[in-house]
């Protein structure tokens, strides 16, 4: 009884808190100013015809490189509390190994999802998607490999080394924004190109390739450790 | 004339989704719902993406490399699923008639006492 009373309320009050905020509603008819001048000039100024990147890359760009740097942080947390079973690599040869249809089936869609990622990230300037889109779909990708070849390995070295270039290459760009162009991850240090075509809007396909790879090489990294650690 | 085959295709497609949706409903056990959830499911699909190549032919090839990509994930992911059921013994309907895995296992290990023995 006082269990459903409760049950009651607690969806009244939430009621309450949502009615607030549907009673309250206007829409809004036009664009805030910050809005208007991004929606305004950004194709201009930038040359990138999706504008949520220009805004992610350039705009925006040190909040980028914050999430850039929360997301290694993670990675790095993972790779330190997982630590403790490095050697222990036994494993493996008493599991039964996939099915033929699924390793074959695997070896033709590795190549073509790690593919559509680079493509997910060299697009970003242009239609939706970007670098931690397709680093995802690479990561999904290590996730596929781990999952069906079971003896496969990442090379968690090699992993690594990108990570850091690409991660050092971001930040040299910005850098190199400050100098050549208007401020920090500026991506007018390159021409701006032909609008609409893929060698365009600066440099923000290079930005976000570098990206791309970081976050791809980060969660690849986070998935591996993870299935290194869980064969016990 | 065109819209209209394109949108015929895909009701027809999507009677073939709602059936494996009914099927996944209705189905004794785990093999039998796999089973409805893949076949009705890759047609359903193909046929539907199919009557969008219709209604749009400038997307006719990236539909075409979405079909591909449904034709080759759907039975190989609910192949793995089945077996890795099937691995666990998750329990088969009563009605089931032939179990062609089991007996495969069985004659496997058999040849392998024999080899040992």
């Amino acid at each position: 009884m006082i269990r459903r009373l409760l049950i009651f309320v607690t969806l009244l009050l939430t009621a309450a808190i949502f009615a607030r905020l549907a009673l309250n509603y206007t829409e809004h008819t036009q664009l805030s100013k910050l809005a208007t001048h991004y929606a305004g000039q950004g194709p201009a100024e930038l040359g990138a015809p999706n504008l949520v990147t220009a805004v992610v890359v350039t705009y925006r760009g040190l909040d980028t490189l914050g999430e850039v740097t929360v997301l290694f942080i993670s990675a790095a947390g993972v790779g330190l509390m997982l630590r403790r079973r490095q050697q222990v690599a036994v494993e493996a040869e008493d599991k039964k190994p996939s099915s033929e249809i699924v390793v074959t089936a695997a070896q033709l869609l590795l190549p073509m999802v790690f593919l559509f990622g680079v493509y997910v990230f060299v697009n970003g300037h242009l239609s939706p998607g970007g670098g931690f889109q397709g680093g995802a779909i690479i990561a999904a990708g290590s996730l596929l490999l781990l999952l069906t070849l079971p003896g496969a390995e990442l090379r968690q070295r090699l992993i690594a080394v990108t990570e850091s270039l690409s991660g050092f290459g971001y930040v040299v760009i910005g850098v190199l924004g400050v100098i050549l162009a208007g401020g920090f991850l500026d991506n007018r240090i390159m021409s701006l190109g032909t609008y609409g075509t893929l060698f365009s809007a600066g440099a923000i396909p290079i930005i976000y390739t570098l990206v791309g790879l970081k976050v791809g090489a980060e969660l690849s990294a986070v998935l591996g450790r993870f299935r290194d650690t869980g064969e016990q | 004339m065109g819209e209209l085959i394109g949108s015929g295709i895909i009701l027809l497609g999507s009677v073939f989704l709602f059936s494996a949706g009914l099927g996944v409903l209705r189905m004794p056990d785990a093999y039998n719902r796999i089973q409805t959830g893949t076949k009705a499911t890759t047609l359903g699909t193909m046929l539907v993406l199919l009557g969008l190549a219709v209604l749009h032919p400038a997307w006719t090839w990236k539909l075409l490399i979405l079909m591909f990509f449904v034709l080759l994930t759907n039975p190989v992911s609910s192949h793995a699923l089945a077996r890795a059921a099937h691995r666990i013994h998750t329990p088969e309907a009563d009605e089931t008639v032939v179990d062609q895995l089991e007996e495969e296992e069985q004659k496997a290990a058999a040849a392998a006492r024999e080899d040992s023995a």
